[in-house]
């Protein structure tokens, strides 16, 4: 047994030492570029040079999903749409109150009907050094509404009603007669159908970002797939990416017309799901830019470096009113009421939302007084647990019942199951007899059933997509497939339509005045039942300025930002 | 042999083409669509729908998908990396699952083996009590807080490794994952290891092999661990598949661009093809590797070998 136990040691050894070596040898062995350099110590000094040539006035920012799409009309989601605007730019760009600002256009010249929009194309080149023309815009947006491209966002041209866009994108008229055209090198004209105040507000969407038509075709497929295909005439280019990369980066581009006023030499962004490892690597200082979770709000609020930002997305509880029961007003009134919102965001969400008692979220669009909606307009169906039970004893005795109980559907999310099933225990405590049950699933399958009006109350969110209180207004309109509770009135529809395109369109203090009385009588009769809006707990390393936040369109703008 | 390992591949490719069916029946089950539902109405679906050829029957997306698949095109991604190949989007993804569940897998194994050849012949000392609470931890312990203990401890603190992937230092910053990943394999392979060694061990034949003075090196490595090898491999080779196909958890916590967080997100997203495609490749992987298990059946034990020999030639 002797032998045994001296074979025990040797292979105690030899263990160790494996286990201490297999890292380094791999590292000399198999990283083809590290193979000059022969010992691991050589190849780690190498990973440090190599963050060191981005330098220390590089931006490190965290995401917590892949960007989905380089290709401005492809592109749906708020994380390919930051990146997408680091490195693009539009007509128009937005300043850091999220108004319109000219970036691509230097001068607009709008016609006195509002109909006709001429842009003389500032003198500004792309990263490969052809220049910005007319017809950039042109490709561009007539991709946008090609039915061959099939874009997700083509519905953002009929928004902006530029001619012709509604009949391209159902197949009937070639794309080639959109209401855009290029009349010299540097002058893009656009032609509306009928004039539409936020037009200009519409257009600093990155959708309607400009693609170089010489550029994309000889790219072909791999357009935006990698640094060599994508062009950037914006404050920064693509040093390094791949489809679905879990880093990017980007470098300060020097072609840039306005380069002088961009102050970082670059911007890395790290994809990190899981909220933990995203809030260690912050604190480790691989960070300057991090999403909070929910749940990790309490331990950083006191923090300085804690920010509380307004997102756009509504939260609301759709109830379908085709269910026996939820036709009745005062049903629905009764638990608009019932539950305790700023319980909701205090004690459940804590990440800086806010109690919701409106329809249009705050910080949306700016009228024509230069104020936001939500400053000159009152706010509807605060909670008042009281006048509930009033409502749900009034219905009671109308519908001729004792207990009603129904089903909520939830998407399966930590937050949103959190805050369904507080309402839960708050609507069945306010109300006795009236019983919640929840039922989670996929967002996919939540909002398929809502569409279709296979379900009885839903809990969802509208996220804006432009800075007007149409973006939400627009919902509960007759036959609007996210008019999920099936609401239907005809003066309603006819406020809407006639401020989308009637004679509202053309008077905007009118058209301003229309939608806030279109907003009441929503939720006179709750149509929905507002809970909150979102807000976004986001740590900014101190020293880290001008980091812009929107809640429409691109979320975080970079361009001024510095980082001392 | 040769024919048995023919028969074998045939029922091979059937099982995958009966698999990829399955999987485009359940795919077609499960509820939304890979589109921004909420923004497009009808008729921008219909557009959309049938630009990816989504409007036809199942059976003809299905004759389709084989067809492309055969020349080596598995279609496009449709949400997650939208528009781009699934063959670029693994291009660069693959190798990198591929070689850290490699790497775990060797690493694991050969500790795993150590140790349990330790424990048994060191039976009920210290020893085999340190192994059986490596392997009791391993087991039990989810990958999420071993990970999350080496991230805290080896990375936050002792700043000696790098909490994320770092594609540019591909193998220093590896070292944690993989850690965390061959923790499972090391128990597993450690208490099966320990079993069977310890069956063998006191067995007949080894104390006859030990009595006619066969030193112990011969002893353990042909006598005992040879014997013991095959459960061994039954277990590990479920075991590769899982971790060379990448680990959910793991490519997750470490922001590793492999395919295991591919898949969760692209069955969340209703991204088809990619589901697809990775499913087939898991199936693939799985397939082939059971494969060369029966095989290695033969290498190590001539009783299997011989007997199938007599069977199918």
């Amino acid at each position: 047994m002797k032998k045994i136990s001296k074979l025990i040691a040797l292979m105690m050894a030899v263990l160790l030492m494996l286990s201490l070596t297999a890292c380094g040898n791999k590292d000399g062995n198999d990283t083809p570029a590290d193979t000059t350099d022969g010992a691991s110590n050589n190849s780690e000094n190498d990973s440090d040079d190599a963050a060191n040539t981005t330098g220390d006035n590089v931006l490190n920012v965290h995401f917590d999903v892949e960007v989905a799409s380089l290709d401005p009309q492809i592109a749906t989601d708020g994380t390919s749409f930051e990146v997408l605007a680091a490195v693009t730019e539009g007509l128009y760009s937005v300043d850091a109150a999220g108004s319109s600002i000219l970036a691509m256009a230097e001068t607009v010249d709008k016609s006195a009907d509002g109909l006709t929009y001429t842009y003389k194309i500032r003198d500004a080149k792309w990263s490969n050094g052809t220049p910005v023309t007319a017809n950039d815009f042109v490709f561009a947006w007539r991709r946008l509404v090609d039915p061959a491209v099939a874009s997700e966002y083509a519905f953002i041209v009929e928004i902006a009603c530029i001619k012709n866009a509604s009949a391209i994108i159902a197949g009937e008229v070639a794309p080639d007669q959109l209401g855009v055209t290029a009349t010299d090198e540097k002058t893009l004209v656009v032609t509306l159908d009928v004039p539409v105040p936020f037009f200009e507000s519409l257009l600093s969407f990155p959708s309607f970002l400009p693609v170089n038509e010489e550029f994309f075709t000889a790219a072909g497929d791999s357009f935006g797939t990698s640094p060599e295909t994508v062009l950037s005439n914006g404050p920064f280019m693509i040093t390094a990416y791949e489809p679905a990369a879990t880093t990017i980066t980007l470098a300060k581009s020097t072609t840039y017309w306005d380069a002088a006023k961009v102050a970082l030499d670059g911007i890395k962004y790290q994809v990190i799901k899981d909220s933990q490892q995203a809030m260690l690597s912050y604190q480790n200082g691989d960070l300057d830019v991090a999403t909070l979770s929910g749940e990790q709000v309490e331990q950083f609020q006191a923090d300085p470096e804690f920010n509380n930002i307004m997102a756009g997305y509504l939260w609301y509880i759709s109830p379908n009113q085709t269910v026996a029961g939820l036709e009745n007003q005062n049903l629905r009134m009764a638990l608009a009421l019932s539950y305790d919102k700023a319980a909701v965001v205090n004690n459940i969400l804590k990440d800086g939302s806010i109690v919701a008692d409106f329809a249009v979220p705050t910080l949306l669009a700016t009228g024509p007084d230069g104020v936001d909606f939500r400053e000159t307009t009152s706010t509807y169906l605060a909670t008042d647990k009281a006048k509930a039970l009033e409502y749900w004893n009034t219905a009671k005795a109308e519908l001729v019942v004792n207990e009603l109980k129904y089903t909520m559907i939830v998407e399966d999310t930590e937050s949103a199951i959190n805050v369904a099933q507080f309402i839960q225990a708050e609507i069945e405590g306010t109300l006795p007899g009236i019983t919640i049950e929840i039922q989670t699933m996929p967002k996919k399958n939540r909002v398929e059933r809502m569409q279709s009006g296979d379900f009885e109350l839903g809990l969802t969110r509208w996220g804006p997509d432009y800075a007007d209180p149409m973006t939400y207004l627009d919902m509960w309109t007759t036959g609007s497939p996210n008019n999920y509770g099936f609401w239907s009135n005809a003066d309603y529809d006819a406020i809407i339509e006639s401020a989308k395109r009637g004679e509202l369109a053309l008077d905007i203090v009118a058209r301003w005045e229309s939608l806030k009385q279109a907003e009441s009588m929503v939720l006179a009769e709750a149509v929905i039942f507002p809970v909150y809006q979102k807000g976004d707990a986001v740590m900014i390393k101190s020293g880290v300025e001008g980091v812009e936040f929107h809640s429409v369109g691109i979320n975080r703008i970079y361009k001024n930002a510095a980082k001392k | 042999m040769k024919k048995y390992i023919i028969k074998r591949i045939i029922i091979s490719v059937i099982t995958l083409v009966v698999i990829l069916l399955v999987l485009f029946l359940m795919l077609e089950l499960m509820p939304g669509s890979p589109f921004n539902d909420e923004k497009l109405n009808e008729a921008q679906k219909a557009v959309i729908r049938a630009k990816y050829g989504l409007d036809k029957p199942i059976f003809v997306r299905f004759l389709n998908y084989i067809k492309a698949m055969l020349s080596g095109d598995f279609g496009v991604s449709y949400t997650i990396s939208k528009n781009t190949p699934i063959t670029t989007l693994l291009q660069s993804r693959l190798p990198i699952s591929l070689r850290i569940g490699g790497q775990a897998i060797l690493i694991g194994t050969m500790i795993g083996l150590t140790l349990g050849i330790i424990a048994a012949i060191k039976h009920n000392t210290i020893y085999d009590t340190i192994t059986t609470v490596i392997s009791v931890l391993g087991v039990s312990l989810p990958s999420y807080v071993f990970a999350m203990t080496l991230i805290y401890s080896m990375g936050f603190k002792l700043k000696w490794f790098p909490l994320l992937y770092q594609m540019d230092a591909p193998i220093y910053s590896s070292v944690l994952p993989t850690v965390s990943l061959c923790m499972f394999t090391v128990a597993t392979v450690a208490r099966f290891t320990r079993t069977e060694m310890l069956e063998v061990l006191g067995s007949d034949y080894m104390l006859l092999a030990e009595s006619k003075g066969i030193n112990s090196f011969h002893l353990i490595f042909k006598h005992a661990l040879r014997n013991a090898l095959i459960p061994i491999i039954t277990v590990l080779a479920p075991l590769v598949v899982g971790l060379m196909t990448g680990s959910l958890v793991i490519e997750k916590l470490f922001s590793i661009p492999g395919i295991g967080s591919l898949l969760v997100s692209a069955i969340q997203s209703n991204d088809y093809n990619v589901v697809v495609a990775l499913t087939f490749i898991y199936s693939l992987m799985y397939i082939g590797i059971m494969l060369v298990v029966d095989i290695l059946y033969g290498v190590i034990d001539p009783r299997i070998r011989l007997a199938k020999g007599d069977k199918n030639e």
